[in-house]
């Protein structure tokens, strides 16, 4: 082996470590170090003058090893891998001593920071001593994308990718695309009509050439890794032929079987086939078998007898589809959070106590009431509180804030004062109107005469103390500004429900190896800077499965993402992680421990030679087999034993 | 002078390796005392690195992954579990006091906990004093 | 305009002396809403809340007093306040360090309680005197269960029949049960939560002391605040010893087969959820059982049943202090038990013996509805 010849360079970074770190000592120290050709110091390492100093070094000096003290590795140890790479370094020869984020900035004591400093750097040293020249491999990408929700984020990624002449697998679990944004009447701050803006996007999806749309379908396994994903799909039986069938219809107008329906959240009712509602896309009714006469008694066929194509297909079964993909991007959305469990609102115990979605459904034109705003009874309510904050912004439910409801709760006000004469209370904690034009828009309400009370609303009741409050729904509670308790008796309650992670986002967090952030959205790689990738290479997420948010920000976010895989597909490789493990088959007794412990399936038994095998375009190096061998069989590269044992050495000095 | 233990971290470099960035990024204050050595997951960690660093002269050794369930591997951590509960029934025989060794998780947004984690293990290690076992008992151990 | 100066002495007082939590708060006014005062009359618990955490309490105030550490806010609180560690912090403030008035019921009970260890003034040497026909013994090391009745049932006569209907019980199923000797005190839950740190402090070290030198290991319990303190507070301080409130205790002997209840009683019962039974402690379902295993009883409900029950205003120190006509929960409650048509309010704690009885009286309504203990209802259907 060439002698080892180590070059240390330790960064200021401008006042953030030398303040606290002795710089100048921790470089002399350095060069007591074995096999340290040179040490040096520098205000800003990342800087251009910091890494030509490193590139003159490596040319001047024959450096084969480098070790730069500064910030953390997540940070900056790319660019210096690529600094000695372009001086003709393998770039894993290399090694970052992190005495920022780990010591000058957690003490304020100068001597131990000095001191730990000098232990980073010996450590870094030790270890980078053993370092092996890594190669760099890299696998073509699959330029097909795979999608999995159908709802505004899910959309527009889709046409983004797909308008680029990209192919893209939409999967949506429900009968159709669209999400909780078709629900809608209107839209806040600007109040444009819902389906006016969505539907056109949606029929373009239906009938982009490069866009395979699977509705009724869920994703069921993944594996493999960044630019070649295999996907399992399920295409759950519609019992109609998708070829067949043209859309007219006459099928749910004749089918005489009823269900409440799902798109209505239950204010009204659908047939046993249904498409969920009239500009359905696809427009292809699908048979729920819980309801229908014939999966339930074996009589009826109605519909069959009145579909002229034959598109009635009661054998038709589950089908399982297998897709290759690039890249992943989830666009999974959320619950409407149920807010039976806070009792004191009374939510399926009164009549008129609506949550939000609900009362989208009231308000929307071909919705259940056709978009008159009314009691149960049909009556025009008088008056109506909104209640904020249902499950948000409470420790008991959610901790967190769901950005939306204080601007639907103000869309709602508008609504019923455009539509009806009644009174509107708006019961808030605070009003948050962060988004461009909300302010306005709260400010325009304010104009048309809402009544804002501050204080959050201990309980709806309907046991009435006075004449006034006969027949009424009383809300009571605290009006903070007036410090008095108040009761305002009201015909309608609509509760600002939260906006939640999807009751199974554990499971497709699974499905996807990606995490999920304590709130149970699933987690970005980087709350500012990175906020659309995962810690899964390939993986995106984009819309409100990340966090509560509204439209215009699920459409960036959507847009951000289809951009990354774009920027992945346009490059057309990956680099595989090169700090893999490999087993050596001499030592190797084949005791297969290692085969069913590795997280990737990477390790594979070969019967005729007796050993195990690593396959390393699988391999995502995490050691955990290596740690497991009992023969130490298997070696980590770049965190072998020897390595591992000299970093030790290194920061015990 | 107060004894200052010498205590080794085996971070993995998903979470726990993050949030001890973020401790720093934010500037909380912790005791110094502990050393990180990056691992690419807490399932890394043989049982070998720490008796090997309680021979090279450390006074305790810390062990942080990702919370249980949210490893980056899936499920490297609950093997590491598994280890570590292994080892630590092992230590008093290798004359090593069970409070020295601790495994426990930090999730990359969790500077806080780092803190107190690292603040508490470096008391606890204080208060037992150096760590002093010569090689020749621990071959009897 | 009033310049506000934050008094951030007697803030500091408050964060000192636990009030920590307060800091959460965001002012949304839930607490004041649910907060049973309101019924009755305005107590903006929000605002003592915002007043806290400037520092500007009027220590001189009845505010300070008017708790009564139902839970009921605290249990939905959005962001976990613990308002009622607040409530006491502020008393612990006035008792000990003399900045306000405690109100002179209140600073009587504690006299009495720090001197002959009840809050009644009753002499010490009298305390098991309820048991004198009963043939109870006294608990000896190797005796299964202590029996500790609380100071009420042990020295007020009308409330006495809930330690003997206990004692009646056991003796009844041959329960290996005991008293511990009169140098027992009380269990200082009530005078911790009106701010008497000190005396709880050596109530409690007195009893753990005794306990654990007689080897106690399970305790029954008939009073659910002497069951919080034992089961929640005394722990800390070093008494660790099983806890159980009766009506576990009689529920499970009813499980198993032991205690079985022949005897009708053809009442419409109401069952009235005591606070630090219920919200403090998680106990709604062993009363309710043992209820519907008395036959010919009919169990009805109130209007606020459960996490929602309504208190009956003893608790925090509130059983000493006077509470004008008008004011009383335990009024409301009767009323509303009244309205259902309920022949029995049902309770399980002493406090609430006291205080739906005295409103019964004064309500002229004995001959209407009456309130029993459910051990004393357990004693009758035996
Ligand atoms: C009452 C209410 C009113 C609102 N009003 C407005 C407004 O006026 N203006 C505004 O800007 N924002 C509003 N919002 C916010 C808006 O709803 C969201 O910003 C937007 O819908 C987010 O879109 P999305 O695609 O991320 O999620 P979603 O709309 O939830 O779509 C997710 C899609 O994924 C599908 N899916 C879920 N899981 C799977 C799976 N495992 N496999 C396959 N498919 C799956 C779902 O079926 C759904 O079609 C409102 C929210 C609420 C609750
Ligand atoms: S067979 Fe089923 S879906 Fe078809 S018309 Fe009858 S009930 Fe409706
Ligand atoms: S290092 Fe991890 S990913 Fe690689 S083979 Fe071993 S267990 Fe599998
Ligand atoms: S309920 Fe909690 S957060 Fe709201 S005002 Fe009361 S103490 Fe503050
Ligand atoms: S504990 Fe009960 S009495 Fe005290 S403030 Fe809370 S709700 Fe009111
Ligand atoms: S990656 Fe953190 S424990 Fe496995």
């Amino acid at each position: 082996m060439e002698e080892v010849k180590i070059g240390i360079y330790v960064c200021h970074c401008g006042l953030n470590i030398a303040d606290i770190v002795d710089v100048e000592e921790v470089t002399k120290y350095a060069t007591t170090l074995p096999a340290v050709v040179v040490s040096r110091n520098y205000k800003f390492m990342c800087s251009d003058p910091g890494q030509n100093m490193i590139k003159e070094d490596i040319k001047e000096l024959g450096l084969n090893r480098v070790v730069v003290a500064s910030c953390s590795p997540l940070m900056h140890e790319p660019t210096f891998r690529r600094t000695i790479q372009e001086a003709g370094v393998n770039p894993y020869l290399f090694e970052m001593a992190n005495i920022r984020e780990h010591c000058s900035w957690i003490t304020e004591d100068h001597k131990a920071a000095t001191e730990k400093a000098k232990a980073l750097v010996s450590a870094a040293v030790r270890r980078v001593y053993y370092h092996q020249p890594l190669e760099i491999k890299e696998v073509p990408v699959n330029p097909n994308t795979l999608i999995i929700g159908g709802g505004i984020a899910g959309i527009q990624a889709a046409l983004e990718i797909a308008d680029s002449e990209h192919k893209v697998y939409l999967v949506e679990r429900d009968p159709s695309i669209g999400g909780h944004m078709i629900q809608f009447d209107k839209t806040f701050p600007t109040l444009d009509c819902s389906a006016c803006i969505l539907t056109p996007k949606m029929t373009s999806v239906g009938m982009h050439p490069y866009i395979e749309l699977m509705t009724y379908s869920e994703v069921e396994e993944i594996s493999g890794f960044v630019g070649s994903f295999k996907a399992r799909i399920r295409k759950k039986a519609r019992y109609v032929d998708e070829d067949k069938c043209n859309g007219c219809g006459v099928c749910v107008t004749k089918c005489p079987w009823k269900a409440n329906s799902e798109f209505d959240l239950g204010l009204s009712e659908r047939k046993a086939i249904y498409t969920p509602f009239a500009q359905a896309v696809p427009n292809i009714p699908v048979i729920d078998t819980e309801h229908c006469a014939y999966f339930l008694k074996e009589k009826c066929r109605a519909c069959e007898k009145f579909c002229e194509l034959g598109a009635i297909d009661f054998e038709q079964v589950d089908q399982i589809v297998e897709v290759e993909v690039g890249n992943i991007i989830v666009t999974t959305g959320y619950d409407s959070f149920d807010p039976t469990p806070i009792t004191q609102y009374g939510y399926g115990k009164f009549d008129n106590v609506y949550t939000g979605l609900e009362f989208e459904r009231i308000c929307n034109a071909v919705g259940p009431t056709s978009g008159k705003i009314v009691l149960k009874d049909g009556s025009e309510p008088k008056s109506v509180a909104i209640l904020h904050c249902v499950g948000s912004r409470d420790e008991n439910y959610h901790e967190y804030c769901s950005r939306v409801c204080c601007m639907y709760a103000l869309k709602y006000s508008h609504l019923i004062k455009e539509r009806t004469d009644a009174e509107v209370y708006q019961m808030y904690i605070d009003m948050r109107c962060f988004g461009k034009g909300y302010e306005e828009f709260y400010k325009r309400l304010s104009e048309e005469g809402v009544n804002f009370i501050r204080g959050k609303v201990a309980e709806v009741t309907d046991r009435a103390i006075n004449e006034d409050e006969q027949g009424k729904l009383i809300v009571c509670g605290e009006d903070t500004l007036l410090c008095k308790t108040i009761r305002v008796p009201v015909d309608m309650v609509i509760l600002a429900t939260a906006l939640e992670p999807r009751s199974d986002a554990a499971e497709v967090a699974k499905l996807l190896t990606i995490t999920q952030s304590a709130d149970g959205f699933f987690l970005e790689r980087h709350p500012k800077l990175d906020p659309v990738a995962t810690m899964t290479d390939g993986v995106f997420i984009a819309g409100c499965c990340q966090g509560p948010k509204d439209i215009p920000d699920a459409v960036a976010q959507a847009s951000a993402a289809a951009t990354r895989v774009l920027a992945l597909i346009s490059k057309g490789r990956v680099e595989l992680e090169a700090a893999t493990a490999v087993i050596d088959e001499e030592k190797c007794s084949g005791c297969r421990i290692c085969n069913l412990l590795c997280p990737y399936s990477a390790i594979s038994f070969i019967e005729d030679e007796k050993v195990s095998r690593i396959n390393e375009a699988l391999c995502k190096g995490c050691g955990t087999c290596v740690a497991a061998c009992p023969s130490a069989a298997i070696t980590h590269r770049q965190f072998t034993m020897e390595e591992i044992t000299a970093e030790i050495e290194g920061v015990l000095v | 002078m107060s004894f200052e233990p010498k205590i080794v971290g085996f971070l993995c470099n998903w979470c726990s390796y993050r949030g001890a960035d973020l401790a720093g990024t934010a500037r909380m204050k912790c005791a110094p005392n502990v050393r990180i050595i990056r691992v690419m997951c807490s399932g890394r960690v043989e049982p070998a690195f720490i008796v090997k660093a309680f021979q090279l002269g450390a006074d305790g050794v810390l062990v942080l992954g990702c919370h249980p369930g949210d490893c980056h591997y899936a499920e490297g951590n609950y093997k590491t579990i598994r280890r570590m509960s292994l080892l630590q029934k092992m230590l008093p025989q290798l004359g090593i006091e069970t409070d020295r060794v601790r495994l426990d998780w930090v999730s990359a947004s969790e500077g806080d906990r780092f803190v107190s984690i690292v603040d508490d293990m470096t008391e606890k290690v204080r208060a037992l004093g150096p760590f002093t076992k010569n090689s020749d008992e621990e071959k009897h151990g | 305009m009033e310049v506000l100066s934050p008094y951030k002495e007697a803030t500091d007082v408050i964060l000192e002396a636990g009030g920590e939590p307060l800091k959460l708060c965001y002012q949304c006014g839930l607490c004041t809403g649910i907060c049973p005062w309101n019924l009755v009359r305005s107590f903006l618990v929000r605002r003592i809340m915002h007043e806290a955490q400037l520092g500007a309490i009027d220590f001189g105030g009845e505010d300070v007093w008017t708790c009564v550490t139902c839970r009921a806010c605290v249990q939905r609180c959005p962001r976990g306040v613990e308002i009622i560690n607040v409530m006491r912090a502020m008393r612990r403030a006035v008792a000990s360090l003399g900045i306000g008035v405690v109100p002179d019921a209140l600073r009587i009970s504690a006299k009495n309680i720090a001197g002959v260890g009840n809050p009644l003034g009753e002499e010490a040497e009298k305390r098991n005197d309820w048991a004198k026909d009963l043939k109870v013994k006294n608990f000896a090391s190797g005796t299964e269960i202590l029996y500790f009745p609380c100071c009420v049932p042990s020295y007020d006569p009308d409330v006495k029949t809930v330690a003997r209907s206990t004692a009646t019980i056991f003796n009844k199923l041959k329960i290996d049960y005991g008293l511990i000797g009169t140098e027992a005190k009380c269990c200082g839950e009530a005078i911790r939560k009106a701010g008497y740190e000190d005396t709880f402090q050596s109530l409690a070290q007195n009893n753990i002391n005794l306990f654990t030198s007689n080897g106690v290991k399970t305790v029954v319990v008939s009073s659910p605040h002497c069951y919080h303190t034992f089961k929640n507070e005394y722990p800390e301080l070093g008494g660790k010893f099983e806890v159980i409130h009766i009506t576990q205790y009689l529920a499970s002997l009813i499980e198993q087969g032991k205690l079985k209840l022949s005897k009708e009683i053809n009442k419409k019962v109401i069952y009235s959820d005591p606070c630090y039974l219920g919200r403090h402690n998680d106990v709604y379902d062993e009363p309710r059982e043992i209820l519907q295993s008395i036959p010919g009883l009919e169990l009805i409900e109130f209007p606020d049943a459960r996490e929602n029950g309504l208190c009956c205003g003893g608790g925090g120190g509130r059983i000493w202090m006077d509470t004008p006509k008008g004011e009383r929960f335990s009024d409301i409650r009767v009323e509303q038990a009244v309205e259902k048509g309920a022949d029995i309010i049902a309770v399980a704690c002493p406090y609430c013996v006291l205080n739906y009885r005295d409103s019964v009286l004064s309500m002229g309504k004995a001959e209407t509805i009456q309130v029993k203990d459910i051990s004393e209802l357990v004693a009758e259907a035996i």
